[in-house]
């Protein structure tokens, strides 16, 4: 049998080697379709796509991993992460990467590194690294900078495109920082995005007072409402379903799932409308009852209720279910042993099964915490339009969380699309969630077990 | 020594125990604070923000809540009288003397359920009821005329109104091959059977997991997955004639049955070597990949919309299928490798280590003794997998683009945010048929969720 | 010169492809839809060239079309894009001028606010299809003819506020609704400095913003004609069952009137009480093209198609959209709903097209919502900082 190198040096190692192949193998394979595209051209509407780079790079890297395997044996443990690795690099932590450095970029929808069409201006003649224009150069483009010192632009014939920098501009002269790759026809002022270092960030806690800290409370009680009063509803239940001698148990069980097994797309927004002030169905309801209408969509206080509670009615079939399945891991002569000593009924269940059963709920608790305290579905979903909140922006109303604020503000607001903000606020809600799951972990105890 | 380590221990959990009384001291202080403060100042609040006025439509009795439960406890009082009664007579039959008490508890525990199944499927009545309403809205004003209270402050649908014309739009000009409809009947042949057979079996007590009847339904349902499949494959856009957008419902479901599918198997296939190698080998770095795989899906991963979108665009994926699964594809491997890692690690490794004296490769235990055991947790992840992505909207929205390849999330979504028109109405009827494969789904394999759930997370 | 050689290159490639193909994105829906596709059909006998009609949700177009269209991933023609989304899909450089692709006769046959509102930074970059506003429609079993005044108006609405209906009702906390109260009362969204719109000066604020958002409070609270939980979906329901007199709708509505067998009638709103003339938002839609789209001639062509007198008629009688071709309007003129709507469209103002409207929408619309949800709102600190948040987000942090 082989042997891995101990400690951080066979982890380096390890790691060196697969990134290395990885690497390489994309390198290659990014080098081996450059090289199909140069050799069999094909029409500009229809190149070649795009994934055959990662189709070579899988058919490269097998024989490189056969390679390695060869001369550091102790690799091929690592091989079984492979798959889920190849695509957690891709699809989850490259986009992961890309979204944290937007957030100390000012780039938007409309400053998005492409050229402003309503700045679409002629060119006459081009002499060495100038360009001449029918008019006012300056005013045509637009330009952020004085005199469009560093600002770049786009240079198009009917066949070719490029961005250039500019020089300067003066009167109908656009000077370049080198002369054109080719003789251009139209230019046109690109919208470009940059690094702004924190200015996202300084920005976010600048107004923290008023909507990073209120959000932030209402996320967690929010979270911490759903989970507690659904377990609570669903153990309740799931007590009373266990008992053997109760009839129709199956029944019972089957329909009140039914909360839970909905999609959710669907059973939030039936929600919202049910929920109407003056038209829902439940104030119908709850007029039978002698209850005047409750505005639980129009005020925000209750629309606060209202998410809970739809949360709630959403959540609490999983805990009877959890509570059901934690009940059977119970041996029945615990029980046996309690009646023997005659034990009441609320004796053993705060004496046994509870005590028992919380092994069993708290890592639950705690996952089911972290997933509510991002729960964009149900406030996007369930109450839309929201009741606004006096002193708050439109991006935070009255329900929003912080992963629903980031949402809008990064895809609602700012005439569409405020990208960079959007990440700063991603990567904020990233830390806040480590630092929630750290706190679980510690208190269940699960990365010690797993050390 | 050993005595100076045993005081050091004493006195460490003398410590401890006064730390853990008062924090439990401050935690039910905070509860209690809590409470207080929910109570009489929270609430109060909120009692006045309604504001006591009857609505135009209202059908509203005056301190109904007493008649209600006036009514609730007379049937207490219907069911203790029942419970002595009955009783009585078999104590007066059998000479046993019996307390009516447990009796009387189930009669409450029925009566508690029943109340408790009534608020839960209020909003599942209404949308049912919203599908067969052809006004095509939630809310109809002009209240109907019924002598049943419940019909006329229309809490009760009238279903003297009923009709089907909103079911009928979403299957308005869809065609349907001959060859289809066989697979189509050969199908459902092979479900009715499976469920007769599931149904057989339960009748006559068999409860195995290996026996004759259990295989063959095992089969049948393997058949009709089959042919499930090869419907979707085969149903094409161009069987959906009807220019109207909602016609194409049955395509959507198509294209999510595909998506979701392949997207669940494809979960299964990247978790279960990653799950394999962290239950049973221990390189370097193990723990260190371990918090990487937690750690890198609590990024609120769909708020990198924009970087998605360019990842997938670059691969020339836009607007395909493959696009969507392979950016669903990250969402669900660290949570699977987790939740298959801790079911090995349940599993006694005495059966891998017998194969491997017998010369096997790891590779071979794994493939020859663990993945048959596996199955009930890869049918889990596939499930977890299949139900996450069937209402997922805004990934698909970015990368899907026509009515032709909406998903049903999409579809639904379309139905409420309209520039000016909400169709309630179509709305339900396709959310009643939408959620029909899930429904079957989660109540076919309700015993892989629960034994999932506990072997995923049952661990202290 | 410069056109003639860019239709040459343009034709030369599409030439060099087998067959030229057009893409098209629509938000329409139902009859709309079919009728795209009837002239798709049309276009595709007379040039040969395919064009497929893709839907894709209203409220994705821009998004998905500023991200798209860069990498080639859009489509060549939008029908049709809403005149405010004109300026960020300009900046964000996908959209094509069209100026060079019309003729000034075809301008010329144009009513001027369509053009108007198509036209940013003096290039018209859609081509108008039709235009639509807001007006008073009323159901004529309960309302016989429109109320003139704000008097008529108050007496009509609140007799017919009774037990089984509802005298008026709109979505209250809608911007785009409730912008004719501003301009009664004197407000507007941007300033003007000389004819062109000045962004740095909002006129949504100030007093005539706080008496118009006084108005549309009362409009719950003091003469309690819509009350709370009245959305779109409410207030368009109740009047298709007939249980409303009078709402406050626009065309794209009409059809599904029509279907309900509605008797009703257009008029505009009366002026608000203290206010002068009621004028709502117009709203214009185009189609636009794609700037990066590689078969632009062909785009343009089947773009002039659809906006043709001809087509604008059957798009017309397909979904009651008032067109913004004059002739087509001289033609439909009695059409009651183009009768109707065109002279309230002709009063109206053009929504701002520049990219910093989107930038307004969201904090006025949370305004609305805040001012309507007491009828003690505290209106002038409301609109101040309503006034900051666009002020603030305009300046660019």
């Amino acid at each position: 049998m082989y042997r891995s190198p101990p400690g951080a040096r066979g982890f380096l190692l390890s790691i060196g080697l697969l990134g290395g192949a990885m690497l390489l193998a994309f390198g290659l394979g990014y080098l081996l379709f450059r090289a199909l595209a140069l050799a069999l051209p094909r029409p500009i509407d229809t190149p070649y796509p795009g994934y055959l780079i990662l189709i070579f790079m899988a058919v490269l890297l097998i024989p490189l991993l056969v390679l390695i395997a060869r001369r550091y044996p102790f690799i091929t443990d690592w091989y079984y992460l492979l798959p889920a690795i190849s695509f957690l690099l891709a699809f989850t932590f490259y986009p992961i990467l890309l979204t944290v450095y937007f957030g100390f970029t000012d780039y938007t929808g409309l400053r998005n590194g492409k050229p402003d069409r309503s700045t679409e201006t002629q060119v006459v003649r081009v002499e060495g690294n100038v360009l001449l224009t029918p008019g006012d150069a300056a005013a045509n483009l637009r330009c952020t900078h004085p005199n469009c010192t560093g600002d770049p632009l786009e240079l198009t014939s009917e066949t070719q495109r490029a961005t250039v920098t500019i020089n300067q501009v003066e009167g109908n002269r656009i000077e370049l920082s080198a002369p054109p790759p080719f003789t251009p026809k139209l230019v046109y002022h690109v919208n470009a995005y940059g690094f702004v270092g924190l200015a996202n960030y300084r920005e976010i806690f600048a107004n923290a007072g008023s909507i990073l800290i209120p959000i932030f409370l209402w996320n967690l009680a929010f979270a911490a409402g759903i989970v507690l009063l659904s377990a609570l509803v669903g153990l309740i239940l799931g007590l009373l379903l266990n008992n053997k001698n109760l009839r129709l148990r199956g029944f019972y069980r089957t329909l009140l799932i039914l909360s839970w097994a909905m999609p959710t797309v669907i059973s939030f927004q039936v929600w919202g409308a049910l929920l109407n002030v003056n038209f829902g169905a439940v104030n119908r309801f709850l007029g039978l009852l002698g209850a005047y209408p409750v505005p639980w969509t129009s005020d925000p206080e209750w629309a606060r209720v209202a998410v809970i509670l739809i949360g709630v009615w959403q959540a609490f079939p999983y805990w009877m279910v959890a509570t059901l399945g934690a009940l059977t891991t119970i041996p029945d002569d615990v029980y046996e042993a309690a009646k023997m000593d005659g034990a009441s009924g609320w004796r053993t269940l705060t004496g046994i099964t509870l005590p028992l059963l919380r092994p069993a709920f708290t890592p639950l608790l705690l996952s089911s915490f972290a997933f509510n305290f991002n729960n964009f579905g149900l406030i996007y979903l369930a109450i839309n339009p929201q009741p606004a909140v006096e002193g708050r922006p439109s991006t935070a109303q009255a329900v929003d969380i912080l992963i629903s604020w980031a949402y809008k503000t990064a895809f609602q607001a700012d005439g569409g699309q405020a990208y960079g903000l959007g990440g700063a606020i991603s990567f904020i809600i990233f830390i806040i969630t480590v630092l929630i799951s750290l706190v679980n972990f510690r208190v269940t105890g699960a990365l010690r077990e797993v050390r | 020594m050993a005595t100076s380590e045993r005081n050091a221990q004493g006195g460490r959990s003398s410590r401890h125990s006064l730390g853990a009384t008062l924090s439990s001291l401050l935690l039910w202080l905070l509860g209690l604070a809590l409470g207080v403060w929910l109570l009489f100042f929270y609430t109060p609040n909120l009692l006045g923000r309604v504001q006591p006025r009857v609505p135009f439509g209202f059908v509203f009795i005056e301190r109904g809540w007493l008649y209600a439960l006036g009514g609730i406890v007379l049937l207490v009082a219907l069911i203790l009288g029942y419970s002595l009664i009955l009783t009585a007579l078999s104590n007066a039959r059998t000479g046993r003397r019996r307390s009516p008490w447990p009796l009387f508890g189930q009669g409450v525990t029925h009566l508690f359920l029943w109340l408790v199944l009534i608020v839960a499927l209020y909003p599942v009545l209404q949308i049912v009821a919203a599908s067969f309403d052809p006004n095509n809205s939630l809310y109809r004003l002009a209240p109907p005329q019924s002598d049943n209270l419940l019909v006329r402050s229309r809490v009760i649908p009238d279903f003297a109104q009923a009709s089907l014309e909103n079911y009928r739009k979403l299957f308005d000009g869809v065609q349907i091959y001959a060859y289809q409809g066989v697979l189509m009947a050969l199908a459902l042949l092979s479900l009715v059977g499976t469920l007769g057979l599931a149904g057989y079996r339960r009748l006559i007590g068999d409860n195995q997991e290996v026996s004759p009847l259990a295989t063959a339904q095992g089969r049948l349902l393997a058949l009709f997955a089959l042919i499930a499949f090869a419907l979707v494959l085969l149903l094409s856009p161009a069987q959906f004639t009807s220019p109207n957008t909602e016609a194409k419902f049955v395509l959507w479901i198509r294209n999510t049955l595909l998506v979701s599918g392949i997207t669940g198997v494809l979960a299964v296939l990247l978790t279960a070597t990653a799950g394999y190698a962290f239950a049973r080998f221990s390189f370097p770095g193990r723990y260190t990949m371990l918090l990487v795989f937690i750690f890198i899906q609590m990024f609120p991963g769909f708020l990198g919309l924009v970087a998605i979108y360019s990842l997938i665009s670059n691969l020339s994926l836009l607007n395909t299928f493959t696009g969507l699964i392979l950016a669903y594809s990250g969402g669900i491997i660290s949570f699977g490798t987790w939740v298959y890692k801790g079911f090995l690690e349940s599993i006694s490794k005495s059966l891998e280590e017998a194969a491997l004296i017998d010369g096997a490769t790891k590779w071979q235990a794994f493939t020859r003794v663990l993945l048959p055991l596996s199955a009930p947790m890869f049918v889990f992840i596939f499930l977890l997998q299949f139900v996450g992505t069937y209402s997922e909207f805004i990934l698909a929205n970015l990368l899907l683009t026509g009515s032709e390849s909406w998903t049903v999330g999409m579809g639904l979504r379309n139905f409420t945010t309209g520039q000016f028109q909400t169709k309630w109405g179509v709305f339900a009827a396709a959310a009643v048929l939408g959620s029909i494969p899930i429904l079957a789904i989660f109540y076919g394999f309700q015993r892989y969720f629960v034994s999932g759930y506990t072997a995923g997370s049952v661990k202290e | 010169m410069r056109k003639a050689l860019l239709i040459a290159a343009v034709a030369a490639l599409s030439l060099g492809l087998a067959q030229g193909k057009l893409t098209v994105w629509t938000h329409y829906g139902g009859p709309e839809v079919a009728w795209l596709k009837d002239q798709a059909a049309k276009f595709q006998k007379s040039t040969g060239t395919q064009v497929e009609v893709v839907e894709v949700p209203f409220g994705d177009i821009q998004n998905k079309f500023i991200l798209g269209a860069p990498q080639g991933q859009a489509a060549d023609l939008i029908v049709s894009i809403p005149n405010d989304w004109v300026g960020a899909m300009v900046q964000a450089g996908v959209l094509e001028p069209m100026g060079k692709y019309a003729t000034a006769s075809y301008i010329n046959g144009l009513s001027d606010v369509a053009v108007d509102a198509l036209t940013y930074k003096g290039q018209l970059f859609a081509l108008p299809m039709f235009a639509e506003s807001v007006a008073l429609i009323y159901n004529k079993k309960y309302v016989p003819t429109a109320p003139k005044t704000w008097d008529e108006f108050l007496k009509v609405a609140q007799a017919n506020t009774t037990g089984n209906r509802f005298g008026f009702l709109y979505n209250l906390n809608d911007a785009y609704f409730s912008y004719g109260w501003f301009t009664a009362y004197g407000a507007s969204v941007f300033g003007k400095s000389g004819n062109t719109l000045d962004t740095s000066q909002v006129k949504l604020g100030g007093e005539p913003g706080i008496k118009a958002m006084t108005f549309i409070r009362d409009l719950r609270y003091k003469y309690k004609l819509i009350p709370e939980g009245v959305d779109y979906a409410v207030a368009d329901g109740a009047f298709k069952d007939g249980s409303l007199a009078m709402i406050m709708n626009g065309p794209w509505a009409i059809g599904d009137y029509k279907k309900a067998k509605i008797d009703f009638g257009i008029a505009p709103m009366p002026a608000p009480p203290g206010g002068g003339q009621w004028r709502p938002f117009v709203g214009v839609q185009g189609v636009a093209m794609n700037a990066y789209s590689r078969n632009k001639t062909a785009a343009a062509n089947f773009a002039k198609l659809l906006v043709s007198p001809q087509s604008q008629i059957s798009f017309n009688q397909a979904g009651g959209r008032v067109p913004a071709s004059k002739a087509a309007v001289a033609e439909l003129k009695n059409d009651p709903v183009v009768a109707g709507f065109a002279p309230i469209i002709a009063s109206g103002f053009p929504m701002p097209n520049i990219p910093e409207m989107g930038k307004v929408w969201g904090p006025w619309g949370n305004a609305l919502s805040q001012v309507t949800q007491k009828a003690d709102s505290n209106i002038p600190s409301i609109v101040n900082n309503m006034v900051a948040e666009i002020q603030k987000s305009l300046s660019g942090k």
